[in-house]
């Protein structure tokens, strides 16, 4: 059988200092824990809406090549000949004082010939 | 503490280290031995390669106006593992892309994990579809990246153009020959996706991001390419040939201005036109080119100082015996220079100019003026024509040569021939790239023009030059080729069209014009060719049915280049009756 015990190793006095450390440390590591976590989902919420830009500068992107397609489309010679054949367009004569030269200019009364307004160094 | 308590403790012990020692190993064995597997098959569950796909170039003629260009639409492809509510996701996407419901519901119970369900989708018919599956809640399905080659012009330069197949790859044209800059590179990435089908981004991997395609510049100017397809179609329409072949050439950079050809096809839709439709006959197609070949004994004769400008040649008066043979003249002419061999256009006078050359040193100038070889185009395809060295020729071969027969050309050849004439003598490498640019229109490669040999000196050039003004003058043979206000300098071509089954077709004439324009300072080279026109026999010359097709082509260019007149106008011409009409009234 053991011996009684004394009053002071029956006591179980609460070591302090020892409880406080184990307190930091458990919420340290707890904080840290959960900081870990809050940070996870941060960078989750953080690349689901990378996602969502990505996505959407994607459709940007996509959606202006589809207007340059279209425009590109409508502005065609061959889209402008049928306007003007089937008369939804027309062309306007510039009038000759309109017009800037960089050949010098050849009055149609000279030479009977209607001149245009074609810019030759464009066509080089 | 008693004996059988410990043993009791230990062996308590001993239990539990045998159960974690059994639980470590497997651990090990899961984590290292069996690590490549079970690795392997998680990335298949979660990891994949998804491709970044690079955008292809466009092309754009000479002023930047875009000749081909690409439309984003979307492949809709379902994955039938994520798919909870097949029905509902059928009856959404049936609704969206116009199929029908029993098909998709078909499909998409296969559980297979990819399955097309359509291509080519709109990309405002994508975001409807993206933005309904979303709002059901429904998924199991995704939008893959894709393009369609789109060409505005449709049939205008189709030849040159070309198109791509359905891997998204040239296959004719310049979309053929630039693949490999016009395609760019795709990227990766490697992303890992949740079990929905989303990409987790905190786990997205290597990636390379895609190097786009190059824009590639043309040397065609849309509106001369438009002025010559305008006129070889109403040709085509009205004299119903089997092709018309069109070509415009700086004949001082050997820039292609413009080149067309009729039969033609719209690249949109390449497949419904016919082989025969798809053929560039610029370069692919050789012809005996005619009297248009007597530029090159002319030349060459003055220039080895085999005749001078004032030597007479007689011309037999049309009827010359050589051979066993009897070579004509299309009239009886007497003593002839140069100058007026070119203008009457006279066999005879061409084939004595050989023969006092001699072969060796014809067939020289020939291969000088690039028959015989490919200049080496930027379009796929050139054959070299078919010129026999005289070592293989018969004894008809010198008199027949000259007037262009015995020899096979494509309408290039010819084009590039009559540039070394405009030019001052130099023959130019043709080239229809004038740059390769960045995207953002940073040049990286540009096109400078290429001198590939002197054939011969610009004084010979010069005088071949004046005689070829005398061909469009009164008493030449192509008066139809005048340009009011302009002095045009060009010869004209007349062939019998060879047959398949040997010898020549009857009645059937490869008739051309070429020539240059203004004679003095010449801004473009032009070739009309016109093959087996519906007309009578007796209208179908280059001189009748090329040449005003040149003068039209011509008139119109000198507008577009503002080039100023030097000559009084000439007075209207009455037209010869070169219509399909014509063939019946000749018949009847």
């Amino acid at each position: 059988m053991n011996s009684p015990l004394t009053p002071q190793t029956r006591s179980n006095p609460i070591q302090l200092a020892k409880a406080i450390k184990f307190i930091a440390f458990a919420v340290t590591v707890g904080a840290l824990g959960l900081s870990y976590v809050y940070l996870k989902n941060q960078q989750f919420a953080l690349g689901e809406e990378i996602r969502l830009t990505e996505k959407r500068i994607k459709q940007i992107r996509a959606e202006n090549e589809v207007l340059l397609a279209k425009t590109t489309e409508l502005s065609s010679r061959r889209a402008l000949q049928q306007g003007m054949m089937n008369g939804s367009l027309h062309v306007v004569q510039i009038s000759g004082d309109k017009i800037a030269r960089l050949t010098p200019a050849s009055p149609a009364m000279e030479d009977g010939v209607l001149r245009t307004a074609s810019n030759e160094r464009a066509a080089r | 503490m008693k004996r059988p308590e410990c043993i009791r403790i230990a062996f308590a012990c001993g239990i539990v280290a045998v159960i974690f020692t059994i639980f470590s190993a497997r651990l090990v064995h899961l984590h290292i031995t069996k690590n490549k597997e079970y690795k392997q098959l998680a990335a298949e569950k979660h990891l994949m390669r998804q491709v970044i796909h690079a955008k292809r170039g466009m092309i754009l003629d000479r002023n930047g106006e875009i000749l081909a260009s690409n439309l984003p639409v979307r492949t809709v492809v379902a994955d039938a593992s994520l798919i909870k509510n097949p029905a509902a996701v059928a009856a959404l996407a049936s609704q969206f892309l116009g199929l029908k419901e029993a098909d998709v519901l078909k499909k998409i119970s296969s559980q297979k994990k990819y399955i097309v369900l359509k291509k080519e989708v709109p990309e405002e018919i994508y975001v409807d579809l993206d933005a309904a599956m979303q709002k059901a809640k429904l998924r199991g399905v995704t939008f893959e990246q894709d393009a369609i080659r789109t060409y505005p012009n449709g049939e205008s330069l189709g030849h040159v153009l070309g198109f791509l197949d359905h891997e998204g790859k040239g296959i004719q044209g310049i979309e053929l020959t630039m693949n490999s800059l016009l395609a760019g590179k795709n990227g990766y990435r490697y992303i890992e996706r949740d079990r929905t089908g989303k990409e987790i981004m905190l786990y997205r991997g290597a990636e390379e991001e895609p190097v786009h395609g190059k824009n590639i510049r043309l040397s065609i100017d849309m509106s001369l390419q438009s002025i010559l397809e305008e006129e070889i179609d109403k040709t085509f329409k009205e004299l119903k040939p089997e092709t018309v072949t069109g070509i415009i050439l700086d004949p001082k950079t050997g820039e292609v201005l413009a080149m067309a050809n009729r039969p033609c096809f719209n690249p949109n839709e390449p497949g419904k036109a016919e082989p025969e439709q798809m053929k560039n006959r610029a370069i692919i197609d050789m012809v005996e080119p005619g009297s248009t070949f007597k530029i090159v004994v002319a030349a060459g004769a003055l220039n080895e100082g085999t005749v001078n400008e004032k030597t007479s040649i007689f011309c037999e008066n049309g009827r010359f015996l050589y051979g066993g043979k009897i070579l004509k003249d299309h009239h009886g002419y007497g003593d002839m220079n140069v100058h007026e061999i070119l203008v009457k256009s006279s066999n005879i006078g061409s084939a004595k100019m050989a023969m006092l050359m001699g072969g060796d040193k014809y067939y020289e100038y020939v291969r000088k003026f690039g028959f015989g070889d490919r200049h080496g185009i930027e379009l796929p395809g050139e054959i070299c024509g078919l010129v026999h060295p005289p070592a293989r020729w018969d004894k008809l071969t010198i008199t027949r040569m000259p007037m262009g027969q015995s020899v096979a050309v494509t309408p290039l050849q010819i084009t590039m021939g009559m540039s070394v004439i405009a030019n001052g003598g130099h023959l130019m490498a043709p080239h229809i790239i004038k740059s390769v640019e960045d995207l953002d229109g940073t040049k990286i490669l540009e096109k400078a023009p290429k001198v590939v040999r002197e054939v011969v000196p610009e004084k010979t050039a010069r005088f071949i030059a004046d005689a070829l003004v005398g061909v469009t003058q009164p008493g030449g043979t192509a008066t139809y080729a005048r340009v009011n206000g302009f002095e045009v300098a060009g010869k004209t071509g007349t062939a019998q069209k060879v047959s398949a089954k040997g010898g020549y077709a009857a009645g059937k004439y490869v008739v051309s014009f070429v020539g240059f324009m203004p004679a003095e300072d010449p801004r473009f080279v032009c070739l009309i060719m016109v093959d087996d026109a519906k007309i009578a026999s007796n209208l179908n010359y280059g001189g009748l049915v090329a040449a005003p097709v040149f003068s039209r082509v011509a008139e119109k260019a000198a507008r577009h280049f503002d080039l100023t007149p030097t000559l009084p106008p000439i007075p209207l011409q009455d037209m010869p009756m070169a219509k399909a009409e014509t063939l019946n009234e000749a018949t009847h």
